[in-house]
Formats: structure tokens, C-alpha cells, sequence
């Protein structure tokens, strides 16, 4: 069975990207949003098996979407894609439940092995 | 490799999204002029930077990523309130958005977008809050942006916009064939040209909304390498994959529907087509396998192939697979011809193999693929040589709506059939035709061809009627229809002729007749009932049950 995706971004670019990578690698991709209260919401409704989430949305920080995904569905994993990269911001978000943490720009293959490990629960890169 | 064609689409949505988010920027940057404080203007152009930034690096356009990496920490300094907009910051800043627009408008020759370095320098302060250093306003450049306004050439548009414009292109049709057809019949030189006119232009009109549907087949083939790849390590295989034809163009609907068939009849290539290595290896062929994807155009119809050069289907266990699981009895097997075997692998239920992989699971499912093809009006046949390997031939529409069709009259009734299914026509002397067992044939350039008589079909509302020869006219019109790798021959009472035609489904309380498929207004008001060919070939075709025996 294929495992089910839910993409959060606000760029359309982002999303039509991550989206062909992660469904070529075999993953089945059940949704796009690009606010966070959609992303909450596509969350409930799909129950996803995993999230990539950016984290600067127009509504809310991707944070508190983490925040809320997490404390709804805590077996839900969270991926970070965000182009932001500061430390203390990675270690809030690994804080807050976040799987793992993928930086912008990234590598395809990079992204695959970080999602694939993170969906089988092996130890965050 | 075949990414070409996805590097392109990347492109392009960059470019538009990114013009668009020039736009909001330059939006915001103006309101934010009049009211400074406006914390969310500046999130938001914060966030249109920001993703600006990594998308252009992403595409590999630097120069752009970092101008928008600039800008962002700018506008990150004044949400922390470390810098004011305001005094010499505002009109840098303004300078700074014109600069990024002209980035973006050269994308490909940045030599023309290149900074001023006097905006740089006033960055650099600004971003500096321990320097001393004064603004340069002597020289900041102005542009006039106000003469430059430039929209993106590529639109988004929901397809279900042009689904709704191509539905109206239909009903416009058959109106305009009203109106032709109207004007033939009145002598009237006015009415003559406009619907001339009328006629010109809504075939163009047809044609424009066709092309706007259309999309690079290529988004679909792209797909296919890593697919190939991940199937072919589970199979424990190499295969070489080669994609040709990326470029044809096809309606974006009819990609859609194809593309579980394709997957379908890939994964069977590599799982049941191309055999392991040693095996290839003892029949002097290469270890590497090769699977080759392939579209063309044929006028209105595109021609998808998927090719391997496996070890075949043997026509013979296929035979017999079909004999022992009751498609057809054994007296019946031996009328039929290879490419009439071949074609029950179709069949729904039908299976070849044994074994369960992950990928392909049991039976060939290819009954699936039967079914995407004829709810598009298309036409699936299979080539295939023993030790040689396997070609799948597609037959698609180019578009949905409107086919192209073949008019014949039975008893004073038009009636329509798509012409993708259709092979020939002939002409038949009543004594060429013959009857064996209870069933009509004739013999068509050494071929046998069996032969219905539609007229009869009709007359038992579809209930098959024993065809009699007496019946016939001294000569009979056949329509020679392909479906499945099979051949039917249809005795008409008189062809009309060739036309465009929009099929309309049937409505309640007729539409459980299957063995029309729809129905079509012509241009003199008629309505012209559209044969299902698959529909009747199943009836005829597959019959385990006798049919009555001819009256001595």
C-alpha cells in the first residue's frame, strides 16, 4: 500500500515539485495546501502518514500547524521544508514533534532518503 | 535524459509565480509607503521574498535568489524593528523592487538586469545599524515603472474551464449544422454566405479550444524512468528504457485516462514481457531488456506504443488458457486467428500467470486497459512474436468531443459509427457471402470475415437474429469494423457519407441499449443513433451459446 503524503506549502512552484519527486519515488500524494488552516484541516480529512510542511505560511508560522497536526494525530510524521535555516529555528520545530528538517534549496535524493526514513520512523538526518 | 520537458514546465511556473509575486510585492511595498506601521504588509512581503528567494535558487537563477535574499533580510530587520521604513530607507527600497522586476524580466540574459552599485552600497547600509555611513540619494536611479508594465504570458486555468468551453463548442455545433443544413435548403444568397461563414468559423473555434487543451504527452512519459527503474530491481532485471515522441501533444483529460493503462502495460512488460537475464542470455539476446514508449500522430488520432523485446505472448497457451477457463469451447478455437487469440487477454478475468509479484499481483489486469480505451472511443490492439517480443498499440483521440465518424442509412435511418474503429467498406455480391454453421461470412482478401446483418440486429432490439443469406440485396454494403484484434464485417443498407459528428449520451429511458453508445443530431434535423462497436462485437464475437440453426 502506498503511503500518503499531504504537501504544505505556499508556492505553487514548491508544491508542483515536491509533489512529482515524492509520487515518482512511489509515495501517494492526498493533498496540497498552501495556509495553514487548510493544512490543518487536509490533515484531519486525509489523515496523511506523513506532512512536509514549510513554515512560512501566509497565515499562520508553519509552527503552530505543527503544533495542531501533532496534537490532533500525534502518528502523523511532520517533515520541515522550509528555506529557513537558522538553528535555534530547527531545534524549536525537532521540539515541537517535527520528524525531521529539510532545508531549501534541497538535493532530490537527499529529500527521498530523509523522507523515507522519517515515514518508517528510522532516526532523523 | 527525457527531463527536459519537466525542467521546462519547472521554468515556467516559475517564472509566472514569480511574476506574481513581483506584483504583490511591489503592491504592498506601495500601501506599506502609506502606512508604515502595517506589520502583516510587511510580513507578507516578507514571505513573497523569502519564497522568491528559494525558488529562484531552486531554477539556479542566483542572481535573483540572492537580490530576494537581500531584500528579505531588509524586511526581516524592520518586522524586528531594527530598521525603519522610513526617511532615505523608502525610496531604496522602492529602487530595489524595480531592480528585482528587471532581474526578472531578463531572467536569461542578467547582463541587462545587472545592480547598481550604488543600491547595493545603500543595502549594505541599511543592513548595517552600527554603520555611519549616510544613504547616497544623489544617485539613486530612478526607473519608471509606471511605463513598464508587463503581464506573464502563461495562465493558470482550472481544466474544468475548458471542459465546460469544449461542451459548449458542441452544442455550437450541431446549431451551426442546423443552420447550414437550413440555408441549403432555402434560396437565399444573404443566408448562403453568413452560414458559410458561420460554418468557417466555428470549425475554428473547435480548433481553438482543442489546442488550448492540449498538453506535451511528455508530462506522461517523464514519469516513466524511475518507474521502470524501481519495477525492473524488484524484478531483478536491467532494462533500458527509450521514450520517443514527447513532444505530440494530446488533451489533457484523455492523458489523465491513459495513464493507469500505461502503468499497467509497462509493469507487464517488465514482469511478464522481458525475461531474466539468463534466460535472455541462452536465446542470444542482450541481458539488458528494452522497452520502448512511443507516440505519433495520425491525423486526428494519436498512436501510443509500448514495446518490449521479451519473449512474446505464446498465442497457443493463450489459447488454451481461454479454452480452460470457458471463453471459448474448443470446437470454436480453431475459426479463430492469431491476432483474434491474442486479444483474450482482454478479457476480464482472463490470467496468464501463476505468480504473485508485488507489482502485478494476479492476472494481467489488462481488461482495465480495455475498458480506459474504449470509454475514450479508442482502439487497443496487440502485435506479438514468440521469442521476439510485444508491441501495444493505442489508438486515441487527439480530442473528446467531436469524432470523426461514418454515416450509413438502415432502412431510411441514419445511424453513425466512429470512424476509429472502422477499417474499410466493401461491396459484397450476394453469392460471395456463405454460410457456415449459423453464421454469415465472406472472404475478404483471404481473411475470413464474419458478417452481420444489422438490419436484423436492429429489428430484435438486440437480440441476436439469425442471419439468413435470402434476405440479403443482390449486393450489400459491409462496414468492416475492428474491435479487440477482431473483425466484423456490418451489412448496411447504403452508406452516406463521412462526417465530424458530437456524440451526446443517451438519456434515460433508452440508455440501457448497448449497443448504441450515443446519439448525434445532424445538420437536417435528424437524430442519428451512434453504434457502440465494442458492444456488438461482444455480442457476436464471444458467443458461447449456439445460435438458432437456418431453416433448410
Amino acid at each position: 500500500m502506498k503511503q500518503k503524503i499531504l504537501i504544505v506549502d505556499d508556492s505553487f512552484y514548491m508544491r508542483t515539485i515536491l509533489k512529482n519527486m515524492l509520487s515518482d519515488a512511489g509515495y501517494s500524494i492526498v493533498g496540497e495546501a498552501s495556509d495553514g488552516v487548510t493544512a490543518i484541516n487536509m490533515a484531519k480529512e486525509t489523515n496523511p502518514d506523513l506532512v512536509t510542511l514549510d513554515l512560512i505560511l501566509p497565515d499562520n508560522t508553519g509552527l503552530d500547524v505543527l503544533k495542531a497536526i501533532k496534537k490532533d494525530n500525534p502518528r502523523i510524521k511532520v517533515v520541515i521544508v522550509s528555506a529557513v535555516g537558522q538553528e535555534a529555528i530547527v531545534k524549536e520545530a525537532l521540539n515541537h514533534g517535527a520528524q525531521s528538517y529539510i532545508v531549501k534549496p534541497f538535493a532530490e535524493d537527499k529529500v527521498i532518503e530523509i523522507i523515507n526514513n522519517a515515514v518508517n520512523d528510522t532516526v532523523a538526518a | 535524459m527525457a527531463d527536459k520537458a519537466r525542467e521546462q514546465e519547472y521554468k515556467e511556473i516559475f517564472v509566472a509565480e514569480s511574476f506574481e509575486e513581483y506584483d504583490a510585492i511591489n503592491k504592498y511595498v506601495t500601501e506599506l509607503e502609506k502606512k508604515p506601521g502595517d506589520d502583516k504588509l510587511v510580513g507578507e512581503i516578507f514571505r513573497m521574498l523569502h519564497n522568491l528567494k528559494a525558488n529562484a535558487k531552486a531554477t539556479g537563477y542566483l542572481n535573483v535568489s540572492q537580490f530576494a535574499h537581500t531584500l528579505e533580510s531588509v524586511f526581516g530587520a524592520i518586522r524586528n524593528k531594527e530598521v525603519k521604513f522610513s526617511g532615505k530607507v523608502v525610496p531604496v527600497i522602492f529602487e530595489s523592487v524595480d531592480a528585482l522586476g528587471l532581474m526578472l524580466k531578463f531572467l536569461d540574459e542578467p547582463e541587462k538586469a545587472a545592480l547598481d552599485p550604488t543600491l547595493e552600497k545603500n543595502l549594505e547600509i541599511i543592513l548595517s545599524p552600527a554603520s555611519n555611513e549616510a544613504i547616497d540619494e544623489k544617485n539613486i536611479k530612478h526607473y519608471h515603472t509606471a511605463q513598464n508594465i508587463s503581464l506573464s504570458d502563461l495562465i493558470y486555468i482550472p481544466i474544468r474551464k475548458l471542459d465546460d468551453m469544449m461542451n459548449l463548442v458542441g452544442e455550437l455545433i450541431i446549431d451551426r449544422d442546423r443552420v447550414v443544413n437550413f440555408s441549403a435548403n432555402h434560396e437565399d444568397p444573404g443566408l448562403k454566405l453568413l452560414s458559410s461563414h458561420l460554418y468557417r468559423i466555428t470549425n475554428e473555434i473547435q480548433q481553438a479550444v482543442i489546442d488550448a487543451r492540449l498538453v506535451n504527452i511528455g508530462y506522461l512519459f517523464n514519469k516513466f524512468p524511475r518507474i521502470v527503474r524501481d519495477i525492473a530491481a524488484v524484478e531483478n532485471k536491467t532494462i533500458d528504457l527509450e521514450i520517443i515522441g514527447e513532444d505530440i501533444q494530446i488533451d489533457r483529460n484523455i492523458l489523465q485516462i491513459l495513464t493507469d493503462s500505461m502503468l499497467h502495460l509497462v509493469r507487464n512488460a517488465i514482469t511478464h514481457g522481458i525475461e531474466p537475464a539468463a534466460e535472455r542470455t541462452k536465446n542470444n539476446k542482450p541481458e539488458t531488456g528494452n522497452i520502448t514508449i512511443s507516440a505519433q500522430n495520425d491525423k486526428d488520432t494519436v498512436l501510443i506504443r509500448i514495446s518490449d523485446d521479451g519473449k512474446g505472448i505464446d498465442e497457443n497457451m493463450v489459447l488454451q488458457h481461454a479454452i480452460e477457463q470457458n471463453f471459448i469451447t474448443r470446437e470454436k478455437a480453431h475459426e479463430l486467428n492469431k491476432k483474434e487469440i491474442l486479444s483474450f487477454i482482454f478479457e476480464p478475468g482472463f490470467s496468464l500467470s501463476k505468480e504473485i509479484t508485488e507489482f502485478s499481483g494476479r492476472g494481467v489486469g489488462l481488461d482495465i486497459v480495455k475498458n480506459a480505451i474504449d470509454s475514450l472511443g479508442g482502439r487497443l490492439s496487440i502485435d506479438s512474436n514468440t521469442g521476439k517480443g510485444t508491441t501495444f498499440n493505442l489508438y486515441v483521440p487527439t480530442s473528446i468531443a467531436v469524432k470523426g465518424a461514418l454515416l450509413f442509412e438502415i432502412e431510411n435511418n441514419s445511424f453513425a459509427i466512429p470512424l476509429i474503429h472502422t477499417d474499410a467498406v466493401v461491396t459484397l455480391d450476394r453469392m460471395e457471402i456463405h454460410e457456415v454453421g449459423n453464421a454469415m461470412v465472406a472472404d475478404i482478401k483471404g481473411e475470413t470475415l464474419r458478417l452481420i446483418d444489422l438490419k436484423g440486429l436492429f429489428q430484435e432490439r438486440g437480440i441476436s437474429k439469425p442471419a439468413y443469406k435470402q434476405d440479403l440485396a443482390d449486393i450489400v454494403s459491409v462496414i468492416i469494423v475492428s474491435y479487440n484484434n477482431r473483425q466484423l464485417g456490418l451489412i448496411v443498407d447504403k452508406l452516406i457519407r463521412q462526417q465530424d459528428i458530437v456524440v451526446k449520451p443517451l438519456q434515460k429511458p433508452v440508455d440501457n441499449i448497448d449497443i448504441f453508445g450515443g446519439v448525434t443530431l445532424l445538420g437536417n434535423g435528424e437524430v442519428c443513433l451512434v453504434l457502440d462497436v465494442p458492444s456488438i462485437s461482444r455480442n457476436f464475437i464471444l458467443k458461447k451459446k449456439e445460435m438458432p440453426a437456418v431453416p433448410a
